[in-house]
Formats: structure tokens, sequence, C-alpha cells
């Protein structure tokens, strides 16, 4: 093995653990914070007695689920009963790897890009996995042998197919202003034109609401509603695995929140930063933190629709994806298409 | 990277699509068959068109795609309306050209 | 080249011998792929060559699509399906055709598979006894025609004669760009997309109207 060959592995492997110890403790917290979070908006206190301010609680929750009792319903398809969790979590992970979390650093004599995958087309890649994620709720549901979960998993993907044309939609506007697919050019242009969410407003709200129904969150989760559907795909699935499934909610909701910020807030990108005149590690680390705080202020917006809007019925769900975010979607890309021409942005 | 490899993988993809469709009785896995060929001569035209570096082998295999996706939205639902008569989707069953 | 070669031979053989039988799809699976891998570690493969991973993603994707075929359940042969278009998309990759290849998986993978996968959920549609083939000189004619018509398609693709249309045109962006896709599309072949387009509308409208209930 050269030497090339094997910086690059070694680069890789760095940035894969960490980015993905950082997601999976996110994931492991968001629990925390939409418990705390949903108790404050509902005037009271949440769970605050396990380790301080009840930070050891997902450890709590985490072993519990360890613990419990994984029963196998008795005529499942076993094989693709297994592999629900599985589809349905790695999607999130991929998506995740295109994003870029900040700008390109020197170290150790080479310049390192602080994204996983470095590649040309990094937006097709995530509609790519976004669609991808549709088979784990559908296999879930199917595999169950349970006729709750068949109704929540078909309902649940058409869901999802649905709203996958309104995202993809709303990304082709910023893909016009931007004139590329790399996620690091999209950066780029709104760090010297002004963020998209100033002048692409209603492809942003498109996207968020897309975004929403995406990852079955309220007000879009009838798929997986405890009232309706028992729990909907995931019915038959317990301990560990349930917990995966719980686990790629949130991980999909971060991914979410992550391609959110780079496409609509500019991702990485601080006004005013270049004017200070930092040393360039420090100024990459303030990048850095401010993408993690534009995640962070997505990820807080989405508890806070879920504990504040009641549930959408399944057709009004449908109604909604077809009939308003697909025209209202066309129109946006007219209006970006015009100002694109007008030389505006 | 020779071209040849990928032809003879799509030849063999090409025939084992063929075989299903004759063998197999139940429509939507014909459908299926029929998907499994229409890959295997979209990778015949991105392996030529890589070979003689001209794009028009990703235009028709772009075509291909798109006319795939028609036909098996089409097929699907005649299969289903042919269910919803019948409760199966053996072909065999639907053989006579009549109710 | 020899080694692939034998290599897909050896899972077209097996696969041949157990078609005639009720098909156990682990042992299906697991047996050739442990030839292979026994194959390849005789012959010391290098691990970083790209035709070595182009000899295992074809090896993957030969061994599902005779598993599409074979398996009695079709939501099953609907997942290697989905593993056969990855395989392809992945073959796209390797002959520098990056957006077909994110188009194979967004259209193909995430869009009309999603499509089977409904329709089998909606129809409930149980495992098939006896792989629903037909009689049983059918499928030996079946086999026998298939094997043929492989062996002739192999022969006519490795021996052609002259050469291929080459035309090395300068690219807007690259070979397998988005950029160059688009410029042909939009360029040269904007009828076809257009056609393609309307085609797209009478296929929805057909759908739907034929998958619709009767409201009595």
């Amino acid at each position: 093995m050269d030497g090339g060959l094997l910086w690059i592995l070694v680069e890789s492997s760095v940035k894969i653990a960490l980015f993905f110890g950082v997601m999976l403790t996110t994931v492991a917290y968001m629990t925390l914070v939409e418990r705390r979070v949903s108790a404050w908006i509902q005037d009271r206190r949440g769970p605050n007695r396990v380790g301080p301010f009840g930070l050891l609680q997902p450890m709590a929750d985490g072993l519990k689920f360890l613990f419990k009792e994984a029963i196998t319903p008795q005529h499942a398809h076993r094989a693709v009963y297994l592999l629900a969790p599985v589809i349905i979590f790695v999607p999130s992970m991929v998506t995740f790897s295109v994003i870029p979390f900040g700008p390109s650093i020197e170290a150790f004599g080479r310049v390192i890009p602080l994204q996983i995958a470095v590649v040309d087309n990094g937006v097709l890649i995530i509609l790519a996995f976004a669609s991808m994620g549709v088979y784990g709720v559908a296999l879930a549901g199917w595999s169950s042998n349970n006729k709750y979960s068949l109704m929540g998993g078909l309902r649940s993907s058409a869901q999802l197919i649905s709203y996958e044309l309104a995202m993809g939609v709303a990304i082709v506007g910023v893909l016009m202003s931007a004139g590329s697919l790399r996620l690091t050019d999209i950066v780029a242009h709104q760090a010297a034109h002004g963020w998209n969410i100033l002048w692409q407003l209603p492809g942003f709200l498109i996207f968020m609401t897309a975004a929403f129904a995406e990852t079955n969150r309220l007000p879009f989760d009838l798929p997986e509603a405890e009232t309706e559907l028992v729990a909907g795909y995931h019915t038959e699935y317990s301990g560990m695995r349930f917990s995966m499934f719980y686990m790629a909610e949130y991980a999909n909701m971060i991914t979410a929140a992550a391609l959110a910020a780079t496409l609509y807030l500019g991702g990485y990108h601080v006004p005013g930063l270049a004017a200070l005149g930092l040393s360039e590690k420090l100024a990459a680390a303030i990048q850095v933190l401010a993408f993690a705080l534009k995640m962070g202020l997505f990820l807080f917006i989405y508890v806070w629709v879920r504990w504040t809007l009641p549930r959408f019925r399944y057709d009004q769900l449908m109604n909604l994806g077809w009939k308003v975010l697909l025209p209202a979607g066309l129109l946006h890309i007219v209006w970006v298409a015009f100002v694109v021409l007008m030389g505006w942005a | 990277m020779p071209v040849d490899f990928f032809l003879v993988i799509a030849a063999l993809l090409f025939t084992i699509g063929s075989v299903g469709v004759l063998i197999r009785r139940n429509a939507i896995v014909m459908l299926m068959c029929v998907e499994l060929m229409l890959n295997a001569v979209n990778l015949t035209f991105v392996a030529f068109a890589q070979e003689g570096q001209r794009m028009t082998g990703h235009v028709f295999a772009f075509f291909v795609m798109t006319v795939a996706a028609a036909e098996a939205a089409v097929g699907l639902a005649i299969v289903i309306a042919l269910f919803r008569r019948r409760r199966t989707t053996d072909v065999d069953n639907a053989s006579l050209m009549r109710w | 080249m020899n080694l692939l070669t034998g290599l897909i031979l050896v899972v077209v053989l097996f696969a041949l011998l157990r078609v005639f039988r009720p098909a156990n799809p682990l042992l299906t699976a697991i047996l050739p792929g442990l030839v292979a891998v026994g194959l390849l570690a005789a012959y010391h493969q290098d691990l970083l060559r790209l035709e070595f991973w182009a000899g295992a993603v074809g090896f993957v994707a030969i061994l599902s699509a005779l598993l599409i075929v074979m398996h009695p359940n079709p939501m099953v042969s609907v997942l290697f399906l989905i593993l056969n278009l990855f395989c392809i998309a992945l073959f796209y990759l390797m002959l520098r055709a990056e957006v077909l290849a994110a188009l194979q998986v967004i259209v193909y993978a995430g869009a009309i598979m999603v499509l089977f996968v409904f329709v089998i959920m909606l129809l409930n549609l149980p495992a098939e006894e006896g792989l629903g083939a037909g009689g049983g000189i059918q499928r030996w004619a079946a086999v026998l025609l298939g094997s043929g018509f492989a062996a002739l398609l192999v022969f006519v693709l490795r021996h052609r004669l002259g050469r291929p249309y080459f035309e090395p045109g300068s690219f807007v962006q690259e070979f397998g760009s988005a950029r160059d896709l688009g410029m042909l599309l939009f360029g040269r072949y904007l009828f076809a997309f257009e056609a393609a387009s309307v085609l797209l509308v009478a296929a929805m409208v057909g759908a739907v109207i034929l998958a619709k209930r009767r409201l009595q």
C-alpha cells in the first residue's frame, strides 16, 4: 500500500469515527432534549432525576431497551423482519456523510475537507438515499405479518414518496441559483450572494414541510400514531429493534436539519468572519460551531412544532403533498428562474 | 477497465431476464424480469458510451429509464385490475380473451 | 478476465442444478459465495485493483438476478431486484457515468421498485408453491434455449468487428457529468425529452383509470 492510499484511509477513518460518534451521541441526547423541551412547552419538568439535570437519562433508556425481551412474531418473514431497521437507519448515515461541516483546513501538510465523501453530485446522492429510506418502513410493515403494521407501512410509504417530490422541487430552486450539485459550491454561493432563505422563502417553507413529512414527525406522523394504528409499522418490534426505529427517526431528523442548514441557511458560513482576520484553524472552528448552532436551531424547531400542532388526517396529508406543495414548488421554480435570469442573485 | 466485461455481464442479465419471463407465471415477477432486461440494455448503452467517449449512450439510457417507469406503472395497474376480477395474479388464468 | 468468466459460469451452473428443486434461498446464496471466495483466495487477487471489485459486483449482480427468477416469494424477488439495481448503479460508477448512477438509484431503485412493493403489499400476495413455473418440458426448453441465447450473445459481443463510433468531442464539464447530460437533453434531444414527459402524463392518467375502483 503506497503512502497516498494509507493516508486517505486514515483520514477517512478518523472523520467517520468522529462524525458518527458525534451523530450517535446527538441522537441519544435528542431523546432527552425532546422530553425536556416538551415539558417546558407543557409547563412541567422533564426527566431530571437521573444524573445532574437528567443528563444520564439516555443511558437509562438505552439500558432499558437492551434488557427488554426481543419478541419475534411467529409467522413473520424473519430475514426481512431483521433487515428492516437496518434499511431505515443506513440512508440517514450516508446522507450525513456528504454534508460539509466546515471549510477545508490545512493540517499535516495536506488539505483536509471537513466532509467525509467529497463527490461532485452530493445533492443527487442525498435524494437517492432519501428514496431508499422508504423501504425500511414498507418492509417493516410487510414482514410483521400484522394488518395494522401493513396498513401503517403502506400509508407511511405513500406519504414518504409523495413528499420526496416536493422536497426535490424545492431543492431544484437552490440548485438553479448555485449552478452546481456540489454542496460546498452551494455554501460558497450563499457566502457570496446572501443566504438562500432571504429570497427563496417559499422554497424554504416547502422544504421544511417536506422534511417534516419525510422524517415522519408531527404534524405528519399518522403512520406511527398511537391513537390510530397501535404503533403503525413498528408495532411488532420490541427491545433493541424498536430502539433502532426510534434512533433512526432522530438520525433522519438530524440529517434533515443539517441539510436545511446547508441549503438555506448558508451552511458553515458566518457573515463577517473574513473581515476579522483570524487564524485559519480558529476560523474553521468557529464555522463548525456556527453550523452546529444552525442545526440545533432546526432541531429545536422540529421539537417545537411537534408539541404545538395537531396531527394531519391521512387524506389531508396527501392533499397537501400533491395539490398544494407540488404546484407551489413549480411556481417557486419559475420565480427562481426569473431571478437567476435577471442576474439579481 | 475493459468494456467487454460489462457487455458480457449485460448479456447474461438479459438472458436471465428473458428466461424468467418464460418460466414464471406470476404477472408481477414477469414484470420484474422485464425490468431486469431493460437494465441490461441500459448497461450495454453506457458501456458503449464509455468506449466511444460519447454521451449519446447516457441519453438513451435516461430515456429507457423514463419509459420503463411509465411501463411499470401501467403494467402494475393492469395487474391490479386483473387481480380484482380473478383474485389471482397467475397469467395462465388470463389466457382466454374473454371475461 | 478468465477467472471472472469462470466464476460466472460456476454460479450459472450451480443455479441450473438447483432450479428444479425447491429453493432454499439461504443455501443457494451461501454455497456459490463460498466457492467464489475460495477460487479468489486461491488466485490471490489483489483487493485494490478495480478489476477485482468489478468482478465481485458482477458476481453479486448475476447471483441476485438468478434469485429473482428462482425465489418463490415475490417480495423477496423484489428485494433481490433492488440489490441488482444497486449493482448496476455501481457499474455505472465504474463506467464514469456518475449522474446516471444517481438517477438509477433515485428512479429505478427508489421509485419504480417502491411501486412494486406497494402492489405486492396491497394485493397481499403469498409465496408460491413450486415456483409457479410452467410444466416440466417448458422449464427445460426455456433453460436450454436461454443458455444457447446467452452463449450467442457473449460470442457476438466478444468478437465484434469494426471499431466503435469514436468521437472524442469536447465536453462542457466532464464525461458523464450532469452538465453534459443536461446540454444534450435540452439541446439535441429536446423533442425526445418533451415527448417523454407527454408519455409520463399519459402513463399517469392510464394507471389512475385502470386501478380505480368502479364506483357503483
